[in-house]
């Protein structure tokens, strides 16, 4: 396989998952933001803060304002990480390799390329249609997943569109789950009630999940377990971590690259560093200093996968 | 009981117009008709025109949406530029075939092997030997300064001694209905994977009438180009790799680039995903760098390689000529092609037919004036309402002028840029291009047309795909057929009767 198309391949799963993580975090939030909390006004900043690179006075400007924060978080050009062009990219990887893909899995994307340039979902997202929009955004994005599921031949394409997807999710969760410790400040033992870790839990679809797994009162300690080790738990690191075990096992069986060694080690470290550990190993170094560890390793991991099969300018 | 019954004034009840009753509505204008009047019907046509005859107006306006939404949802689409925005648009097609017979077709066939032939064997003189320049057929200015002729290829052994493996020979049909060679392209003509689709869409909307009319197939040319792709590898291997080179996904036939790859099951490579080291051309995949065999090109040679032609550009291969001049990779079609194709060097194809192959040219080409000749110029200026005027490196219908049709200011604008650079310029008096039934607004109108059939060259010789692209001047009495001009196409059939 062309390595540009294997690159393709990555990239576009990695807009098309970080689409419908964005979407489905912003759905959650936006409900949140109808009701009047306890602590007044709701707040877009931890969300400002994962999916754009602005700097913290301009957040400062945003974060108290519904509509404005949603429009710069879906549709604004210049926000580099926007919905509207974080699809735009998807689909010109999608263009550039037309012939690899299905033809349904290609049709999906360029439908929802339309979608969000669509004049109609402008006017939706700033009317009081708002949550429909994002509704709608968020079963495309279902149906995309889907759609490749069911129609992409399990070669080499699909092992690059996974690795693409589960690196992106796992990322997602870690920054995520970061937020919302952060607000408590990683304090494990003031425990919060159910209500605090709701929005977090529905932002990963787990909180029915959670209620069915997970019985004692230890709010904090169960969200944590939930989403760091549960295995089960789709949106989880571990399960993240367990799917980008196998992908790159076969991608390193079939294309044999000569980093393979080092490449298969720096995973296995930081896929030991999850299955291998407990709270107690956490406590070590703190809930923030783990997590810190964990995405800079997974970014370092990422750049080694690119170095060895995507190098080619 | 009263019955409320409400008026309806604007209801106008139709009469159930039937595709007889348009035809006979059908009238031609001023040039040779394929189809025949209405009282004269050629025996082809009529046979299509009776097949479709019970068919209402309604039916065919149906049959009109249904290849629409057929083009649009494969996302058959060129790009247009305009405003630094590009918009997609389906390239219109026309739901009436056009028929060309057994008889026509042989002509226009064997016309063609005959011309290719001999511009193959001009190409190879042209860069070896020179023969034809040193016995003065044809003019070392003439040579020298056409923009296409690039010095660097000059020596270089091509497989088979093959130049032009793909091309796209526009023929035009004038008045008396005598057929003409209007203009050769050698380098990448575009169009066929349109002739492939409008085809597979006629198909879908008369699936009754092509076996019926015996109508000769031609969805073999995506085999027959991979066969030749495959034997003109340099490597003795089974298995060769053959690649299309694209400029990318911004480039207006970015479609038929990946619908040719996707027929023939090979690579779709952009320039960055190729390299040269040691003059070999490598691809890079995820397994590491694979040899690539053939290269067929879908760009032009200014920009196939920075090093030795243009370099800005970022579309080609760094490199590439030198792995070319080495023999270790086959560039399809061969570098240097435009000479051959440049519509100054045009007017002395029919020389070049005697000279190298001692025969007399079986299509004529259209009488040509050279601009550099001065009594020829002034000749045209003197007539210029029944000539066109053309720039000879320029296609797609740009950088031309229709004497018929232009105010006096472009003219003297146009005389102005002439007068400065002749070399640069041809006429050629204007051609009443022969028209065909149309079905255009819900009637049959008549509309000009050109032909492109496209041919290859193997080791094993020269095949033609019956029929080609026929492209359709859409606006009324226009004569321009280029798509990026309003023009479409139409399915075009060779008919055994």
């Amino acid at each position: 396989m062309l390595s540009r198309i294997a690159d393709s391949m990555f990239w576009l799963n990695r807009y098309m998952e970080r689409s419908e993580e964005m979407l489905r975090i912003l759905h959650t939030s936006y409900i949140l933001s109808l009701d009047k909390n306890p602590t007044g006004v709701h707040n877009w900043r931890p969300v400002l803060q994962i999916f754009t690179g602005i700097t913290p006075d301009d957040i400062a400007v945003k974060e108290k304002n519904s509509v404005e924060s949603l429009q710069f978080l879906l549709l604004n050009n210049k926000n580099i990480n926007s919905l509207r062009v974080i699809l735009n990219k998807a689909r010109e990887n999608a263009r550039g390799m037309q012939d690899h893909i299905t033809k349904e899995v290609w049709e999906q994307v360029n439908h929802m390329y339309h979608l969000i340039n669509n004049p109609k979902t402008e006017k939706q997202l700033k009317s009081n249609d708002t949550l429909s929009a994002i509704e709608h955004l968020l079963k495309n994005c279902l149906l995309y997943a889907g759609i490749t599921d069911s129609t992409m031949p399990r070669g080499m394409s699909w092992s690059f569109m996974s690795l693409g997807k589960y690196i992106e999710r796992c990322l997602v969760t870690i920054e995520l789950i970061d937020k919302h410790y952060h607000t408590i400040e990683y304090d494990m033992e003031l425990t919060k009630d159910i209500l605090y870790w709701r929005s977090l839990l529905f932002s990963l679809s787990g909180y029915e999940f959670h209620l069915k797994n997970y019985r004692s009162t230890d709010y904090n300690y169960n969200v944590a377990h939930q989403i760091i080790f549960n295995p089960l738990f789709p949106h989880s690191i571990l399960y993240s971590l367990i799917r980008i075990q196998k992908y790159l096992a076969d991608v390193v069986k079939e294309n044999n690259p000569s980093e393979k060694y080092s490449l298969l080690r720096e995973f296995g470290r930081l896929h030991s560093n999850v299955e291998f550990a407990d709270f107690e190993w956490i406590k070590r170094s703190g809930l923030l200093g783990y997590l810190q560890e964990l995405r800079m390793e997974l970014i370092h991991f990422s750049k080694a996968l690119s170095h060895s099969f995507f190098s080619y300018s | 009981m009263l019955v409320l019954m409400r008026k309806q004034p604007f209801f106008i009840k139709r009469p159930r117009m039937t595709a007889k009753e348009l035809l006979i509505n059908y009238s031609g204008i001023s040039s040779w008709d394929e189809m025949g009047k209405a009282e004269s019907i050629r025996a082809p046509y009529q046979q299509l025109l009776d097949a479709i005859s019970s068919l209402s107006v309604e039916e065919l306006r149906q049959k009109d949406i249904q290849a629409a939404e057929l083009f649009m949802n494969q996302g058959i689409t060129f790009t247009v530029y305009s405003d630094d925005s590009g918009i997609e648009r389906i390239f219109p097609f026309d739901i009436l075939p056009r028929i060309i017979t057994g008889t026509e077709w042989h002509h226009i066939e064997s016309g063609i092997k005959q011309r290719l032939k001999a511009l193959n064997l001009f190409l190879r003189d042209i860069y070896n030997g020179q023969q034809i320049v040193k016995e003065n057929i044809i003019p070392a200015w003439l040579i020298a300064s056409c923009p296409h002729y690039v010095r660097e290829v000059h020596g270089i052994q091509v497989p088979f001694d093959i130049y032009v493996h793909i091309s796209g020979i526009d023929i035009i049909r004038g008045e008396e209905g005598k057929f003409y060679v209007l203009e050769d392209n050698l380098r990448t003509p575009s169009g066929v994977s349109y002739m492939l689709e409008n085809r597979e869409v006629t198909k879908r909307l008369f699936s009754d009438l092509l076996s019926g009319n015996n109508v000769r197939m031609i969805n073999n040319y995506p085999l027959l180009l991979h066969s030749i792709l495959l034997s003109l590898s340099p490597r003795p291997v089974n298995n060769p790799t053959v690649v299309l080179l694209t400029p990318g996904i911004y480039n207006s036939a970015y479609y038929e680039h990946s619908f040719l790859a996707r027929q023939m099951g090979i690579q779709l490579v952009e320039g960055r995903d190729l390299l040269v080291n040691n003059h070999k051309v490598y691809m890079k995949t995820t397994r590491g760098l694979e040899q690539v065999d053939v290269i067929y090109r879908r760009i032009d040679d200014e920009f196939v390689d920075p090093l030795c032609f243009n370099p800005d550009s970022v579309l080609g291969v760094p490199g590439l000529m030198g792995a070319y001049r080495k023999g270790t990779v086959a560039v399809v079609n061969a570098v240097g092609n435009g000479v051959a194709d440049d519509k100054a060097i045009y007017a002395y194809v029919p020389e070049m037919i005697r000279y190298y192959l001692n025969e007399e040219p079986i299509l004529s080409n259209v009488p040509t004036y050279q601009m550099s000749d001065a009594e020829e110029r002034e000749h045209v200026f003197a007539n210029i309402d029944k000539m066109v005027l053309k720039k000879t490196n320029q296609s797609g219908g740009y950088g031309m002028l229709m004497g018929n049709s232009s105010t006096e200011e472009e003219i003297r604008d146009f005389e102005t840029e002439v007068r400065n650079n002749p070399r640069d310029f041809i006429a050629q008096p204007i051609i009443n291009l022969s028209t065909v039934p149309c079905f255009i607004n819900g009637s049959f109108q008549a509309r000009h047309v050109d032909l492109r059939p496209y041919a290859l060259c193997g080791p094993s010789g020269i095949e033609v795909v019956p029929g080609g692209l026929t492209r359709v001047a859409l606006r009324e009495g226009s004569l321009v057929v280029n798509s990026s001009q309003g023009g479409g196409s139409k399915d075009t059939w060779v008919v055994d009767v």
